[in-house]
This record gives structure tokens, sequence and C-alpha cells, in this order.
């Protein structure tokens, strides 16, 4: 997928919001910068356990 | 004792003297409000001012201590909290247009703990809206300026509390910090800043910037004024799902300066890129670790490289879920450069949060292990002192999203992890701007980052010296 495209996929969950032109280039600029954190934090991530949130009560005790 | 006198006192002075009966509360609050309307056109600090329900509590305070029903360090003693924290019958702004006229029922639980050790909160400080930032400029009700230096920034974003305590308005203030909100405008301006490991302090009606990582902190004049401050509000709270149960808190009675053989672990990979004079700074104070009795061991963990871009993305995600409905509502109304950030946060997808979760889990099993070895981490707070107002939000020159990129590092791994963390005065730079150490410990492990600070300020002074503005 180009950027292009990708950086429009983002824009689209923030459909129905006005925003203004200039709001919108740094919003794109930003969603760029973005695509390769993700990237980057998947990559150093892997083999590493994926977090759980246990939902006992913090007091329990077995 | 003469007003400007009184505004010099630190905690644990004005403290013992309220206890003695010596001043009054009355005189105290008196004092400190005047000194607040005096410079407050100068700081912009406070958003809220509760003067006539402050002098009410002071007279209270002066009736209860005088028939012997004295509740302890901050009974009687002024305090400022950031306008984060709901009071009831007080309007909570979260420094945003959104709430400039929201009047809560009910007290936020640090509110109710300091009402309960009967301080007298003076005012409601000035933040970036609801903590989305680093310079308190991104403040519906305008930019808070540095005591030490009125063109430049505070730091943020409790920016208003830092400025309000550097100046002598009130010795004590309560902020939160996310990213690095207390630990930096602590160093910014010259100040004490100290946030507990995560959970124990209770964040239940207070604002949330991401709720993973937001610290009640505090701001004081000395570490040993901190502990007077943290005692109180300290303690389990079941409304807060972060909060950890915990034995009555005695930090201010365990202080400790002796530092022989503390190990202090220097990341120093991380320090390429610091300001020289903040650099200097810096050294002076780790010779001073060594000839303590500490030893100093360099550590190398490559995994903080990730933690500055980690918490970014987490906090950017989560403050998107947190403020989804107003921005969907009125987007218009946050500050700009808020809206847009919440904007970014909106496209981050449910997989990718929890893929940077995983990457913040390898940071904190890297930190855990170095924690093995060393009993603190130090480092400069920030790499260099306060940017001018005129820079703008560019001007801290933190960038977040390199993993290249050095000390935004440093800075932002205590929070995105929870563990105990606090900034203090180590130096000054050629234009009179302080400069921040601050002193990171193992999770749980909040003493020893206090004995550490307070070992340093038992033989320094860099924490005792006052802006020229307060006394002009």
């Amino acid at each position: 997928m180009k950027d292009t495209e990708k950086v429009g996929q983002r824009l689209a969950l923030l459909k129905g919001i006005s925003l203004s032109p200039a709001d919108l280039e740094w919003i794109a600029s930003e969603i760029e910068d973005l695509e390769r954190v993700v990237a980057e934090l998947e990559e150093f991530g892997r083999d590493t356990p994926w977090t759980a949130m246990p939902v006992q009560p913090p007091d329990k005790k077995v | 004792m003469a007003a400007a006198d009184i505004c010099e006192l630190n905690l644990t002075d004005l403290s013992r003297l309220i206890a003695a009966r010596e001043l009054s509360s009355s005189e105290v609050v008196s004092a400190i409000l005047a000194h607040l309307e005096r410079l407050e056109d100068k700081l912009n600090a406070f958003i809220t001012v509760l003067r006539e329900r402050a002098l009410a509590a002071a007279k209270k305070a002066d009736e209860d201590i005088a028939r012997g029903q004295y509740c302890g360090a901050l009974h009687g003693v002024p305090v400022t909290i950031k306008d984060m924290f709901e009071t009831a019958g007080v309007r909570t702004t979260g420094g945003s247009k959104i709430l400039a006229d929201w009047i809560p029922e009910t007290d936020a639980a640090l509110v109710e703990r300091l009402n309960a050790a009967g301080a007298i909160i003076i005012g409601k400080t000035n933040l970036d809206e609801f903590g989305h930032g680093g310079t308190s400029t991104l403040s519906h009700f305008g930019p808070v300026h540095n005591p030490w230096n009125i063109d430049r920034i505070a730091g943020g974003s409790s920016g208003g509390s830092a400025a309000a305590v550097a100046s002598g308005i009130g010795p004590l203030s309560y902020g939160t910090e996310t990213g690095s909100s207390v630990r930096r405008p602590a160093s910014y301006c010259g100040i004490t800043g100290f946030k507990a490991t995560f959970g124990i302090i209770s964040r239940h009606g207070s604002f949330r910037g991401a709720w993973s990582q937001d610290h009640v902190g505090l701001f004081a004049r000395s570490v040993k004024d901190i502990t007077l401050g943290l005692d109180p509000v300290a303690g389990f709270d079941s409304r807060d799902p972060a909060s950890v149960h915990q034995e009555n808190p005695t930090y201010a009675a365990r202080l400790d300066a002796n530092m022989k053989g503390l190990r202090v672990g220097v990341l120093r990979r991380f320090l390429d890129g610091v300001n020289p004079e903040v650099r200097q700074a810096f050294d002076a104070a780790l010779k001073f670790f060594a000839g303590a009795g500490c030893e100093l061991i360099d550590l190398d963990v490559p995994e903080v490289s990730y933690a500055a871009m980690t918490s970014m993305m987490t906090s950017s995600a989560e403050s998107a879920g947190i403020n989804r409905r107003w921005f969907r509502e009125r987007h218009q109304d946050f500050v700009p450069h808020v809206s847009r950030g919440i904007a970014v946060g909106m496209t981050i997808t449910a997989s990718e949060y929890l893929t940077v979760q995983r990457a913040r889990h390898r940071i904190r099993e890297a930190l855990r292990a170095t924690y093995e070895r060393v009993d603190i981490i130090a480092s400069p707070t920030t790499a260099r002192v306060a940017p001018l107002l005129s820079d703008g939000v560019k001007g801290n020159g933190d960038d977040t999203r390199h993993a290249s990129y050095n000390h935004s590092n440093l800075l932002r791994f205590p929070s995105m992890l929870g563990l105990p963390g606090g900034s203090l005065p180590c130096g000054f730079d050629a234009e009179g701007m302080p400069i921040g150490m601050q002193l990171i410990g193992n999770w749980f492990a909040d003493q020893t980052v206090l004995n550490t600070a307070f070992a340093y300020q038992s033989t320094t002074d860099w924490h005792t010296r006052r802006p020229a503005l307060v006394s002009t």
C-alpha cells in the first residue's frame, strides 16, 4: 500500500470532524511519522510476551 | 514577622512556627495571598485564587490549633494544587475552555486528604490543557512565565505549580505527571519535584492524561519539605484502580542522609547532545556522589532508546480514548496544538496500541534487570535550561519519536514505567537559569530516592537560591 493511501485510511477515522487545511496537513505529517514509529516498535517488541492485565481484585490472595 | 520574611520560609520552618503558635495560619495565608497578587501579573501561574475561602479556613485552623487539635505538618499551611484536581464548589478547568466554568460537586482524593490534614488550598495553578504538553503555554488561560526570567517558559504541564513554589507563593504544590510534567517544570524553575511509584498517591478525581502513565507529584523547595507533603496524601484508595496497599506512610521520619555504598548508575549514551553547562553541573553532582561513598556505575541499556517513542505513542492513544467524546463534539474548543495531537491519537488502532505495549514490556524488563545492579539512576533532568517563550512548543528540543534521539528517553522512561523519581537543582547556567538533576529509583524504592536527594541537599545549597523576581 502506498504511503498516501495509509495516511488516507487513517484520516478516514476522523470523518465527520471539520478540520482546517492547516490542521490536516500537520496531522498527515504526524501520521507518516507514526507509521514509521509503529514499525520500529513492532520490530523492537518482537519475541516479547504480550502483556496481560489481571481482572481479579488486587488484594485477593490465593 | 514581616510578610516578606514569611514568604521566604520553607515548609519545614513554616510548619514548626505554626505548630508552636509563633505564627498564625491567618498571618501566613494573608502574606502569601498578598505576595501572589503582587506577582501574578508577571507569572500567570494561577487559574483560580481562593482568597476568601483560604482566609476562612486559616481562621478555623488557628482556632483548632489553639484548642490543641493539631493535625500535623500541613495544618494551617498554604498550599496550591494544579487545576487538574476536582474541588467541590470551586471551578475545575483542566486549563481548558471546555470546562472553563465547570464546578464539581465532590473533591478529588488529593483534596480530601489535604483537607483532612488541615492544609489551606489558596489557589489552583495553570497548566497545559488537561496535562497535554511540556511548556505550560498550551492553556486556555495563557502561558505560565518562569520566575527566573519571565521571557522563558516554566515547563509543563504543571508549570503554574512550579512557578508558584519557586516564587514563594506557598511552600508546597501538587501537580500531575504523565510524561515529565513534574520533573521538567521543577528543573526549569529551580525547585525540588518528586513523583512516587505508580499507585502510591490516589489519582481519583483528577483528569486523566493517559491512565497507565498518570501520577500525582509534588513541588517544594527541598526534599525534606517534599516528604512532609507526601506523608498525608499517600495511601491506598479503592477508587483508583492503580492504587496499591501500603503501610502508613512515614517518608519524613525515615529520611537518612547516609549514602555510603549506594550504587548510582549513569546511562552515558543518552548524555550526548546535552548542553555543556548542564553536563558540567551534572558531572559535578556525580563527583559529589563519589565523594560521599557512592559507587558510580556506567550502564548500557539500549532498550531505553525506545522509551520516548513508546511513552509518546501510549499517551497519544490513551488521551485520544479519554477525550474522544469531547473531541468529536467540541474539537474547536481545545487549544489548537492539543486538538491536533488528539486527532493523531485517534488514528492509532487497537492492534498498534497493543504492539506498543509489547515494546513497553521489553523496556520494563530491561530496567528490572538494571535495578539488580544499581539503586539509583542519575541524569540531568532536562538537556537544556528553560527555553524562551518565543520558541513555542518546539523550544524544549524534545524529539520523542526517534530511537536515536538521546535525552528525551531519560525524561520519559520513569513515568512510562511507574518508577519513583525526583528532580533537584544542581547548578545554574551563565544566564542564571537553574539546572536540574533527576534521580530515579527502583519500583517502591521511593525512600531511597528521597534519601539520596536529602543527602545531596544536606551538603549543597543550590535548592536554597531564589529568583530575583521574588524580592523586586
